[in-house]
């Protein structure tokens, strides 16, 4: 159950979050040289052969939920690669000698046109790329424009905000350390174990501002699963938060400082898992980049907290008693899916409650983004966007005839939720490892977190 | 030297020329791109049925898109097939090749070909139709769109304008048709040739590699591209 009050705080926080972005003074010569920088810096043989194999078909106009949705034609996703294109071939192509005096150079307005483009309406969700007939990874490139941007100070003043605070202090919203102590409190008092601070432990748990202040008993039913799986496991008030604000904003260094915070920690205790709870892009940042950041590979595993539920209870070593019939629809958070993997464990996790999972036509890779992904859900301006996109979800939803929806992503789960309360619709939204947690054998509590 | 040898000769040998070297030129500027070092842990370590299977499986329109029109969907596959079938297919057009190239094979029927060059010059117009009345395709596009489409209609238009008897009576008399007709739809050729490795059609080349790398990013995450 969601802590309501905090909800309508939260909700009145995001929509202030940009008056505390610090303020960016920079002339336009300088924020277009530093955003052609970045651009180039990060101008590969992956992101060349992608801008070189474009054939303007026009496909991914109909994968994208914001480029279907709306009559804008700067929507359409490989458009937003244009900046790119354009860096590209003055620039660095091979044909550049020729190319350069036909091809316009970017501009600080292009710039601030292109905000609108990679921030607001593209979560970076990927399933453009899935219909290209060239295979062009448009979410990769949409993320090396938000670093451009970002680096130009064209990132959105939320984003920029929460960024900020994350580098500055390591936290999220001010979730800081006594905040994740009330609510560990909050939750062993009401008889569930949770180890804070051990000194060493097997499994590292991560958390995140959501769980910490909005949705306490994903992070109750975590801690459950774990000490229901008997794991020898621990939360670190050191480093706990999962969230990456710099992955979000296209600030590469708040990135490493947030990723090496939390791999610091499980090194320390000697973890050889970490999990990261439902957040979805806390998953790649760890999972997939996480790597990067350290300069080697990690010396852990790291697990979706529904990933990792999957493979315990297909190992026999987390026991679900089976009997909770209902019709469930699975929403794959674009970043713990198609960009992730993860899509048969949480499924074989939920069937293991005893539900029935039905899957609407485009499911799993092609599942439809909620359309708050990647930081989209902070930003205020984009509201009528993640509404029209938010339709389409819907829609899919409710072709699937389930009597809820799960999803095991934390932004999802908000921007799920308000867009229940903008439509006036009635479905549950339903947490995977609260299901799972409710479903122990058992368990000591099986009603509390209902 | 008259206009059929010109094109036959020293134009056909520039373009030609050009086309090889701007090809190469292109290709290798984009393998000696630096690359990206990944460290992350793999969910898949062989991922080269997950390359081959993303090659194929990015031929075929993706199930799971909004329904579209069908005819944008199946358009492209018409000219590309088409084009096929009239460059490899046709007999006067294996005969040029095996003078060349040294290499040839059975030609297909006359009727299909003309069905083919139909077709292919059907769907080419319906391309640029959608491309110019579609608001998106609209904003999307570049004079690289219309210049690549414009030289590649040329071509088969004046080779079109060429056939006046089948192709059995080119082959009896050595392949010999209006040397004017034939030196116009031969420096078509190589003006396409000339613009191939700086515009679109590079994606003859570059498709094969965009496929590959995604198919292999995505199958190192456990996806299916």
């Amino acid at each position: 159950m969601m802590n309501r009050e905090m909800y309508a705080q939260f909700g009145n926080a995001i929509a202030h979050l940009a008056e505390q972005a610090p303020k960016v003074e920079m002339p336009d010569a300088e924020r277009v040289q530093r955003a052609k920088a970045v651009m180039m810096e990060k101008m590969d043989r992956n992101l060349a052969v992608d801008l070189e194999s474009c054939v303007r078909c026009g496909y991914c106009a109909d994968a994208c939920q914001f480029s279907v949705q709306n009559d804008d034609p700067d929507l359409i996703p490989t458009h937003k690669l244009d900046l790119l294109r354009r860096v590209w071939r003055r620039d660095l192509a091979p044909m550049s000698w020729l190319w350069k005096p036909f091809t316009q150079d970017v501009t600080a307005d292009d710039l601030r046109k292109w905000q609108a483009l990679c921030f607001d309406s593209c979560t970076e969700c990927g399933r453009c790329s899935m219909v290209c007939p060239m295979g062009i990874n448009i979410a990769r490139g949409v993320n090396v424009m938000r670093e451009a941007l970002a680096t130009a100070g064209f990132a959105p003043d939320e984003l920029r905000a929460v960024q900020s605070e994350q580098d500055a202090r390591g936290t999220v919203f001010g979730a800081d350390a006594s905040h994740l102590v009330q609510t560990v409190e909050a939750v062993r008092s009401r008889g569930v174990t949770v180890h804070l601070d051990k000194p060493k432990a097997k499994v590292l748990m991560l958390t995140t501002v959501l769980d910490i202040l909005l949705f306490q008993d994903a992070l109750e039913a975590t801690a459950r699963v774990l000490n229901a799986a008997g794991l020898d496991w621990t939360l670190r008030s050191n480093g706990y938060e999962a969230a990456n604000f710099g992955l979000l904003s296209g600030v590469e260094e708040t990135q490493k400082k947030a990723s090496e915070a939390v791999i610091r920690q499980a090194i320390e205790v000697g973890a050889e898992m970490v999990i990261v709870p439902e957040c979805g892009h806390a998953y790649p940042a760890l999972r997939w980049e996480g790597a990067e950041v350290h300069g080697g590979a990690l010396p852990f595993r790291v697990l979706a907290i529904s990933e990792l539920i999957g493979e315990l209870v297909e190992q026999g070593k987390l026991r679900l008693r089976g009997d909770a019939h209902q019709t469930l629809m699975f929403h794959d958070a674009c970043k713990l899916g198609r960009h992730g993997g993860v899509f048969e464990q949480p499924r074989l996790a939920l069937r293991a409650t005893g539900a029935q999972l039905r899957e609407p036509r485009d499911t799993e890779e092609m599942n439809w983004c909620c359309g708050g992904g990647a930081g989209g859900f902070l930003i205020n301006r984009a509201a009528p966007l993640r509404a029209q996109a938010f339709a389409i979800k819907r829609a899919q939803v409710d072709s699937s005839d389930a009597q809820a929806i799960v999803t095991s992503c934390g932004s999802c789960r908000l921007n799920f939720l308000a867009g229940a309360e903008q439509t006036a619709w009635d479905k549950p939204v339903l947490s995977l490892v609260e299901l799972v947690a409710q479903n122990l054998v058992d368990d000591p509590l099986p009603s509390a977190a209902c | 030297m008259d206009l059929l040898n010109l094109a036959r000769g020293p134009l056909l040998a520039t373009s030609v020329l050009i086309f090889v070297l701007g090809m190469a030129w292109r290709m290798v500027g984009l393998i000696r791109r630096p690359t990206r070092q990944v460290r992350s842990a793999p969910r898949r370590i062989h991922v080269q049925g997950a390359v081959w299977a993303a090659v194929l499986r990015h031929m075929l329109p993706r199930t799971g898109t909004r329904p579209s029109p069908t005819l944008a969907t199946l358009n492209p596959y018409f000219y590309h097939f088409g084009l096929v079938f009239i460059v490899f297919g046709y007999a006067p057009h294996i005969a040029f090749l095996q003078r060349h190239l040294g290499v040839s094979w059975p030609a297909l029927p006359d009727a299909v070909m003309y069905l083919a060059a139909g077709v292919t010059i059907i769907s080419l117009l319906v391309a640029l139709a959608m491309r110019l009345m579609d608001p998106t395709l609209r904003r999307i596009s570049s004079a690289d769109d219309y210049i690549s489409w414009g030289l590649l209609f040329l071509v088969i238009f004046t080779g079109m304008a060429l056939i006046d008897r089948p192709s059995s009576a080119y082959a009896a008399q050595a392949f010999s048709a209006d040397p004017t007709r034939l030196a116009i739809h031969l420096m078509s050729l190589e003006l396409l040739l000339v613009w191939f490795p700086f515009g679109k059609l590079f994606h003859t080349v570059s498709w094969f590699f965009g496929r590959a790398q995604f198919g292999a990013f995505m199958a190192r995450r456990g996806v299916q591209a």
